[in-house]
């Protein structure tokens, strides 16, 4: 006898106010400041959308994503000293100020990020970045890590912009299999969207088995029953589509896309 | 004793991630270059380990189920 198809997912999702991040402000100083460069005035504040380092009473994550960091260096300096990585993917966008990133991948680089710039890093076997604020304006990035599809990959970079005025009014993939976007070794899609009240989207993902992590950086978002304000966000699976309406000018938005793997302890 | 001893090692040996900086512990492999036999169970490496890459303790590590990509196994046992 066959076993009969799997019944689709339920829907379910959760909301996440930006308030109810876990929140960190880790100073460059102590012990810290061979983790936070920019010794000694320099501190990093970090709300983390998923359990991360000190904050542990969140959610674990959403699919294959671990991490949804929403950082903000402060003062001449201040970033991450140079440390090692392995395995997992990292993107980061920038959304405000200046990020100079040094990557030991490809042989070394050093790489510099303004306001619409994001990089994908896999780092894979093994590698060390340093990512510093040298401007001394408050440089504000959204990191992103997701588990890879494979350990111990080749270690990759690469980088793009998103330009927020040719690219508005229309959901923009900018990460994953898609022409322009950036490729990233798992079954992730991340897309952005900046437009004005009243305009309406609806965001398709792959199939009612991936979910979408959707995070309003700026303005007002109506997305599905929910209303999220600036740095609010949901978690949304077992959904075909997922309608969205902006309710304020200049609302910009990331919609992240995982393969839920069915074993998601997200409702905590 | 020794059935307890013989039922346990039928267990699958684990792949582990650690979520602060993502090095792998591979139960198989072991970390011969930091004193870990191959084969050694997450139970029995030392409750006040931490990565040797970050400092993570051992609860900031998640079991994973992902294989490796061509000769990364080898690599991973020089880690």
């Amino acid at each position: 006898m066959p076993s009969p198809p799997a019944s689709p997912p339920a829907p379910c999702s959760f909301v996440l106010r930006a308030g109810e991040r876990g929140h960190d402000l880790i100073r460059s100083d102590g012990t810290r400041a061979s983790y936070i460069a920019g010794h000694p005035d320099a501190f990093i504040t970090r709300d983390s959308s998923f359990n991360f380092h000190e904050y542990q009473n969140g959610r674990p994550g959403f699919g294959s994503m671990r991490v949804f960091g929403d950082e903000v260096f402060h003062g001449v300096g201040c970033g991450y000293n140079m440390h090692p990585h392995h395995n997992f993917l990292i993107c980061a966008f920038v959304l405000q100020g200046e990020l100079t990133h040094i990557n030991t991948v490809g042989g070394g680089m050093v790489d510099q990020l303004g306001p619409g710039d994001y990089y994908v890093f896999s780092a894979g076997s093994g590698g060390k970045h340093c990512e510093l604020g040298i401007t001394g304006e408050d440089t504000n990035i959204i990191y992103i890590w997701f588990l890879p599809a494979q350990l111990y990959l080749p270690p990759t970079y690469s980088r793009a912009h998103f330009d927020g005025r040719t690219g508005r009014h229309g959901i923009a993939q900018l990460v994953g299999e898609a022409d322009g976007a950036l490729p990233i070794p798992n079954d992730i899609r991340i897309s952005r969207l900046v437009t004005d009240a009243g305009s309406k989207h609806t965001c398709t993902p792959r199939s009612s088995s991936h979910g979408t992590y959707v995070f309003v950086l700026d303005g007002d978002l109506r997305c599905a029953d929910t209303v999220l304000a600036r740095r609010d966000s949901t978690g949304i699976w077992g959904v075909d589509k997922i309608d969205c309406e902006a309710t304020a000018d200049s609302t910009d938005v990331l919609f992240v896309e995982v393969a839920m793997t069915g074993d998601e302890v997200v409702g905590r | 004793m020794a059935l307890d001893q013989a039922a346990a090692d039928l267990r699958p040996l684990k792949r582990l991630i650690c979520l602060g900086c993502g090095f792998s512990y591979d139960e198989a492999l072991g970390l011969p270059n930091h004193g870990i036999a191959p084969g050694t169970r997450w139970e029995d490496v030392p409750e006040d380990w931490v990565c040797p890459d970050c400092g993570t303790p051992k609860s900031g590590f998640e079991m994973v189920e992902i294989g490796y990509a061509t000769g990364g196994a080898e690599l991973a046992q020089r880690a």
